[in-house]
């Protein structure tokens, strides 16, 4: 269809998008690639060359493994219970019944806010002295006296998680919903013929059918949680001596905060690699589809 | 009659009159101090002890006779004093024991008085539904072959008998911010309004008035338990429940799921909406009010409407206009380079077409937050540092992947039909994007458009790095100036917070339908 002269056009529609995604996605990532070789005194002057010492600093600093661990049970409870949640409500508001609209309108709430705002309104919600969670139990006569929900740092990053799940759980939800309106009616009908009970209609038929939408939304997620600021930031600032902070808190503390830019530069490119690797399996899935569809 | 709509009714009678009956059961019980007795240098066994003993006996069996259910209870403190000498003080206390009905609270004037009798209307509506969802002979009728009018009919009952079931743990709350969590804080003076008011209404519900000037004492020690059984009203009203979806919809529809897929929803509704319930009542309530633990309202006692003036006057509105422009102008920016991206991706074949995709999915991977400090050093260098254009730039920069995701699906899924012919006409290629394409693909470009400017209304991490100035604070980094260490003015926080979320919030209820099928044609199917 397009005649020889205009081979180049193509390229000419690409390239104002090309262009943005260049300057402000790719120079960065290189520019942190190049400033984590290189000396960083603590005004942010670059020296030079380095090798491999900002890396050797950062996997030495002293909250280091505390901080991989946090981020590894961050990802895990948080991704994982997440999809599990979704899925169930996903389901359940997959069934024709009255209200449904008005329900999955309220389900979009938390998916539509801003996490920081989201962050706040629980961190007012679990205070020991007048938060409105002890309020709310102490009325329905659950509990007799007000309970510290915040006890310790461990508690509170279990806070932090479910606050996580909280608003995590929509993005599942509306994905693995989209799934099943693209399953045929007439599959389940005739596993009912067949005599299927529910959970075998739920093993064979409907969990085959959403497992596309299913991954896709969890290495989404994976990514999207890794890379979650503002809960953490908003509720702990990775407080005490960031024993709460995952990766990117504890990276922004340390570049913003402590000046440390060498390990934090090193510890970007950690972050940048491990996403990669996310980013690799992600694409290997939407291609597999693509090549499919 | 068919036999479904038999049983229907039987299991709905069956179940309201189940609930009146556990509601005329003496769930409640109460026991209140009615009398006391101290007698000083009082031991145990000795003549005085005999004497008073013998005194209190008499005012027990009084009341007694009087058809009370009253034990008698004594404490003993002895204590040494300066002498040395042992002294001893024995109190005789006469608790009286006496259960309510769930049924008595209907005439006093207690805040659980007006919940009772919601749920008795409640009640009243629901049976009386059932009923007109019965008239013109629709018992020989099978349940799917109602007429439309006798559905909407039953399931207006339903909805009733659900607001019932809502209704009942309202009830429970009630009676505990009532008859324990207020009595504690009149008592230990934490509040003292209202006190006389409300002691009056206690005397006549639980005393029929005839404590007069005695009821401080008599609440002194009040206690008051519900029976467990207050939870069967759930099921009762769970079983007529499914006896109207019964009625409404037949066997096919499993009655006993389906009331319990809609117990399991408003459970998840309830939940989803307790932050934004606690956001909006803190935004009208007083400084002391928010940070008082003894607050015993679900809402404001007084609203606060000039919490809204307060953050007009700290900046807010300059806040809005800031997140305003930067959402603004990142969505514009982001379809302008992604429309002609989506349009070569969806019409045009070339080399490297399948590279350019995996880049396009790549920069999706990188949320600004790991690339932080490259992005604020490459700030410096171009001198887009605490700039809103800046944030405008790495906004649209980072939405660009979703923008042309989405903007390919709805272009592939129009037919190239109307363009080809148009080009045929000599029409420019320019031309029929937009004269005839854009046009035909307005709901996903509106659906991207609306998901590009909640996204960047929302953006955070970045805008606190970039932005330095105050008066260049996007929305969402302006709230956090009513949250310092020492001291967070948490009506302002929400007010403001409530002003940033509204407006998203219908935002995204408008492209909620695009957004499922958004989600499998454009942007995760690909």
């Amino acid at each position: 269809m397009e005649s020889s002269k205009h081979k180049w056009m193509p390229y000419v529609w690409l390239l104002p998008s090309i262009l943005l995604i260049g300057i402000f996605v790719v120079f960065p990532i290189l520019i942190v690639f190049r400033l984590s070789f290189s000396e960083i005194s603590k005004a942010g002057v670059v020296g030079g060359f380095v090798g491999f010492q900002n890396y050797i600093d950062a996997v030495n600093l002293p909250a280091f493994k505390t901080v991989m661990k946090n981020t590894f049970w961050w990802v895990l409870s948080v991704v994982g219970l997440s999809t599990l949640l979704g899925f169930i409500i996903a389901l359940v508001l997959n069934q024709k019944f009255r209200g449904r609209k008005i329900a999955r309108s309220i389900l979009i709430f938390p998916w539509a806010t801003s996490l920081v705002i989201q962050a706040s309104v629980w961190n007012y919600i679990i205070k020991y002295e007048y938060g409105n969670l002890n309020n709310v139990l102490l009325n329905l006569g659950i509990i007799r006296s007000p309970i510290n929900w915040r006890v310790s740092y461990q508690v509170e990053f279990i806070w932090e998680c479910g606050v996580g799940i909280f608003v995590t759980i929509p993005f599942v939800a509306f994905c693995v919903l989209s799934g099943l309106q693209s399953i045929d009616e007439s599959l389940y009908e005739s596993a009912t013929v067949d005599g299927a009970g529910f959970w075998s209609k739920l093993w064979y038929i409907t969990i085959p059918l959403v497992r596309p939408s299913l991954s896709v939304s969890t290495v989404l997620n994976i990514i999207y949680v890794f890379n979650s600021f503002p809960i953490i930031f908003t509720m702990t600032k990775g407080a005490p001596a960031n024993k709460t902070d995952t990766m990117v808190t504890y990276l922004y503390m340390l570049s913003f905060y402590d000046r440390k830019k060498g390990p934090a530069n090193a510890l970007s490119v950690i972050g940048f690699l491990i996403l990669c690797l996310c980013a690799g399996v992600y694409m290997m899935t939407v291609m597999r589809k693509e090549d499919e569809g | 009659m068919k036999k479904i709509n038999r049983i229907s009714l039987v299991l709905l009678a069956a179940g309201l009159l189940l609930a009146c009956l556990v509601m005329a059961l003496p769930l409640y019980s109460f026991q209140a101090n009615v009398y006391t007795k101290k007698s000083s240098n009082t031991f145990v066994g000795d003549e005085k002890y005999q004497e008073v003993r013998a005194e209190v006996e008499a005012a027990a069996q009084e009341y007694r006779d009087q058809g009370m259910e009253v034990e008698i209870s004594e404490t003993v403190t002895e204590r040494v004093n300066s002498k040395g000498e042992t002294t001893s003080l024995v109190a005789f206390s006469i608790g009286q024991t006496f259960r309510k009905s769930i049924w008595s609270f209907a005439g006093a004037s207690l805040p659980a008085s007006n919940v009772l009798r919601l749920m008795l209307i409640c009640m009243v509506l629901a049976v009386l539904f059932a009923i007109l969802g019965l008239s013109g002979g629709t018992m020989e009728t099978a349940p799917l072959h109602l007429p439309k009018k006798n559905r909407i009919f039953r399931t207006l009952s339903g909805v009733f008998l659900l607001a019932d079931m809502v209704l009942v743990p309202v009830f429970v709350l009630m009676n505990n911010v009532t008859f324990w969590r207020k009595i504690d804080l009149y008592n230990n003076e934490l509040i003292t309004d209202g006190k006389e008011e409300f002691f009056a209404k206690l005397d006549s519900f639980l005393f029929g008035g005839g404590m007069g000037e005695n009821i401080d004492s008599a609440v002194k020690n009040l206690s008051c338990h519900h029976s467990p059984l207050v939870w069967v009203l759930l099921l009762c009203f769970f079983i007529a429940l499914t006896a109207v979806i019964r009625m409404r919809s037949g066997e096919a529809k499993h009655p006993v799921l389906r009331g319990l897929l809609y117990v399991f929803v408003i459970v998840v509704c309830v939940v989803t909406i307790y932050p934004y319930y606690v956001m909006f009542v803190t935004a009208f309530r007083t400084n002391a009010e928010t940070l008082d633990m003894y607050f015993l309202h679900m809402a404001p006692t007084k609203w606060v409407w000039s919490n809204l003036k307060d953050i007009v006057s700290r900046g807010v509105p300059r806040f809005l206009l800031n997140s305003l422009i930067v959402a603004g102008g990142a969505t514009l920016l982001a379809l302008l380079c992604g429309i002609p991206a989506a349009f070569a991706m969806a019409r045009m074949n070339f080399k490297g077409k399948k590279f350019f995709l995996g880049f396009v999915i790549m920069s999706q991977m990188f949320s600004p937050v790991v690339l932080l400090i490259g992005i604020s050093q490459l700030m410096n260098t171009i001198h887009l540092n605490d700039t809103l254009f800046g944030l405008v730039c790495v906004n649209a920069a980072f939405n660009q992947a979703f923008a042309i995701w989405l903007l390919r699906g709805t272009f592939v899924a129009i037919s190239p039909e109307m363009e080809q012919a148009a080009k045929i006409d000599g029409c420019s290629t320019m031309r029929s994007l937009i004269s005839i394409l854009l046009p035909m693909a307005a709901p996903g470009i509106v659906t991207t458009l609306i998901f590009v400017f909640i996204n960047a209304w929302n953006e955070y991490t970045i805008s606190t790095v970039l932005i330095s100035t105050a008066n260049n604070r996007p929305i969402t980094v302006g709230i956090t100036q009513f949250s310092s260490f020492n001291m967070i003015e948490w009506q302002y926080l929400f007010a403001a917070s409530l002003l940033a979320t509204i407006p998203v919030v219908i935002l995204f209820m408008m492209i909620e339908k695009h957004l499922t099928s958004g989600l499998t044609s454009g942007g995760v199917k690909g």
